[in-house]
């Protein structure tokens, strides 16, 4: 196929044979080169724990990737088109402006013997975030995060001086068989840490006080009622028979009173991780 | 102990299970790399072909999974470029089998050809007048791009996709993968079609050789078409297979129905075709060189109950019940037509290897029979251990079927149901 092989001649055929060759096979090169380019940018510009989080969430079932206003009725049926991160959508920024202001009467949402302070506003990974007055703000776990996870076996922290971002990982925890990414609510830089037994996990200075990424208020109810429907699930997937009775209190630790579970998969699936 | 490797949220068996279920395969494997280690050693003295049978097993093997192994492509092609989303259920596991088919065949190919430390002659010193050149080229660069396509399956195993470099390199290569869908309809359709070729073309085999346009026979259109065609149908059996063995459901209904109704439809325009081209074969080609049609069948056991089996009872009877939608959405009748399409294949290539050799074309030539020797067999039986084992490992540790953790949860909600309602 070469030219100085024996018997070659240039003929319209071998010229047609040849070209459609080394045209795959330029073609094949150049798309693994191209990615392998595109892939060492990514890297260079810290693109990898976003990429992680979109990969997650593309994997998500259907019916968890649910857009915030269809748990708050105003949708019937609407995917998230933005991954869970509201501060770009048209749509939620329209139906914001139009709906009227929550009027909030009790400190905290009581749902299910869990408490929901509505100081605070929540991320769908079951973290919140606290505006505290320093300019910084707390993170930490929700209570049904913090039921899920009970006594965690392990906690990886970063260290104070790193950043997080949206949906990418704020910390790791480990429960029986789960290693749990907890995704992070806000973007910005680690000022200090705390850990299960402190009020909170992180204390982040945010690169910018924009929330409208996270659920508060009237949408906190609807959310949690989703959660345990979920969380229903995922334990009946696992082999664990329905046990949560109507008016009943999920206990500290669910996974204590789930040892046949795989604790990993039900994590997973509450702490949208694939 | 490999539970951190296993895709989060799918169930797998037990290790020692898994050690059980490989362990038959392995043993064949193992008894089949000595077969081959033979051949290569000793050469093809250790097989039973000779001058007259210069193509036996190994080639009707290499035939069969290269067009079983057109799922590939051409589910890359219908989900990549002609975007049809359901098929995103099947393509990885399509990918994994087109894979472990190409580079059995090139396996199996290698100790038939022998030499193979020459392997480089094929691509330095080729003949340009042969169909095979184009196969060979064809075929190395479509396993090239089949493995590419499988390393984001790859990649994205559990604990691979830990490390920031394989994430991000999955990421990028799987949003160029359209790229190697496009190359890959290519260089099949071309090597698909040569493959055909190389039996039309074969003046000297009148049971055989076919006319066709231009330089290309009629066999070079029918072997694209019936590879298309039964592509799909090997995806479905295999997913029905996995789901029956893992006693697990791994895509919806409508996937497999979309790969009956795309295998059907296909399977009608080939038998519609093949009939058409054995007619004119039959009344035309053959007398016009010299051959009544009828003599080829006039061989036993090769009679024209071979004819029939192939084009009506392989062909045009799955192809019917494919293309019925209520018998399409029976889980037994599609998958039986699956399997019937994949039978029908196979003997497409058997006829056009083994017999085409068998019947005697010259005054003094005999009519000869052709049984393999068991090193034959056991090089069949590796390439086959082979696709199981690298199937087995791909299912328990990638993630062949992303809808089965949905799926998981589907049938829990179903389950649920009753609980639930009113509940929250």
């Amino acid at each position: 196929m070469l030219p100085w092989n024996y018997g070659f001649h240039w003929t319209a055929g071998t010229m047609i044979f040849m070209g459609a060759f080394y045209t795959v096979v330029v073609i094949v090169a150049s798309t693994l080169v191209n990615a392998a380019l595109r892939s060492r940018r990514a890297l260079r510009t810290r693109q990898a724990e976003r990429i992680r989080w979109a990969e997650d969430f593309h994997d998500l079932p259907a019916r968890d990737r649910q857009c915030r206003h269809v748990l708050t009725g105003e949708f019937g049926y609407r995917e998230c088109p933005n991954a869970f991160d509201c501060r770009q959508c048209e749509t939620h920024a329209k139906l914001v402006a139009s709906a009227a202001p929550d009027r909030i009467s009790e400190p905290e949402e009581d749902i299910f013997g869990m408490a929901f302070p509505l100081d605070r506003v929540y991320h769908r990974g079951h973290t919140w975030v606290h505006s505290e007055p320093d300019g910084t703000v707390t993170v930490g776990l929700d209570d049904l995060g913090r039921r899920l996870l009970g006594e965690p076996d392990r906690v990886d922290l970063p260290q104070p001086g790193g950043r997080v971002s949206v949906n990418g990982t704020a910390w790791h925890a480990h429960k029986r068989n789960a290693d749990v990414r907890i995704l992070s609510p806000v973007d910005g830089e680690i000022v200090a840490t705390g850990g299960p037994d402190a009020p909170w996990y992180l204390r982040i200075r945010p690169d910018r006080m924009d929330f409208r990424n996270l659920l508060g208020g009237h949408e906190i109810r609807p959310w949690v009622m989703r959660e345990m429907e979920r969380l229903q699930l995922a334990l009946s997937a696992e082999g664990a028979a329905p046990t949560l009775a109507d008016g009943g209190v999920p206990v500290q630790d669910i996974a204590a009173v789930y040892p046949q579970a795989d604790w990993d998969a039900v994590c997973g699936e509450m702490f949208l991780e694939a | 102990m490999d539970r951190e490797f296993i895709t989060r949220g799918v169930k797998r068996c037990s290790g020692g299970k898994f050690l059980l279920w490989i362990l038959p395969w392995v043993a064949m494997l193992i008894f089949g790399l000595y077969s081959a280690g033979l051949c290569l050693v000793k050469g093809l003295n250790q097989t039973n072909m000779d001058n007259r049978f210069a193509f036996g097993l190994w080639i009707f093997l290499d035939l069969t999974v290269i067009a079983l192994g057109a799922g590939a492509f051409f589910t890359g092609f219908l989900l990549y470029i002609l975007k049809m989303k359901e098929l995103r259920a099947v393509i990885n596991s399509a990918v994994v089998i087109g894979v472990v088919c190409y580079s059995g065949a090139m396996c199996a190919l290698a100790v038939d050809v022998g030499q193979p430390l020459r392997f480089w002659f094929t691509f330095w010193y080729p003949n340009v007048h042969s169909m095979l050149t184009e196969v060979t080229f064809c075929i190395t660069c479509y396993l090239t791009v089949l493995m590419i396509e499988y390393l984001p399956i790859v990649l994205k195993n559990r604990k691979l996709r830990d490390v920031p470099e394989f994430l991000v390199f999955e990421h990028e290569l799987h949003k160029l993968i359209y790229v190697l869908a496009g190359v890959g309809t290519f260089l099949s359709f071309f090597h698909q079609g040569s493959l055909g070729g190389l039996y039309g073309v074969l003046r000297g085999r009148p049971f055989a050789f076919r006319e066709g346009l231009a330089i290309w026979p009629s066999t070079f259109f029918l072997f694209i078409l019936s590879a298309a065609a039964v592509g799909p149908s090997f995806v479905l059996l295999t997913t029905w297979l996995v789901e029956k063995i893992s006693k697990k459901r791994l895509v919806r209904p409508e996937a497999m129905q979309m790969l009956g109704r795309i295998s059907g439809l296909l399977l009608a325009v080939y038998v519609l075709l093949k009939t058409i081209d054995t007619l004119v074969w039959i009344n035309r080609t053959s007398p016009g060189n010299g051959f009544p049609a009828a003599q080829y069948y006039a061989w036993h056991p090769f009679g024209t109950w071979i004819l029939f089996t192939e084009i009506a009872l392989l062909g045009m009877v799955p192809a019917l019940i494919l293309l019925t939608p209520k018998l399409r959405a029976r889980t037994g009748w599609l998958v039986s037509a699956a399997a019937m399409a994949c039978c029908g294949v196979a003997l497409n290539r058997f006829v056009q290897t083994v017999q085409t050799l068998a019947v005697p074309t010259l005054s003094f030539d005999k009519f000869m029979t052709y049984t393999p020797s068991w090193q034959e067999v056991g090089t069949f039986l590796a390439v086959l251990a082979y696709g199981v084992l690298v199937y087995s490992f791909s299912f328990r540790y990638f993630q062949l079927f992303p809808d089965e953790r949905e799926l998981k949860l589907e049938v829990a909600q179903v389950e649920e149901e009753p609980a639930l309602v009113g509940r929250y």
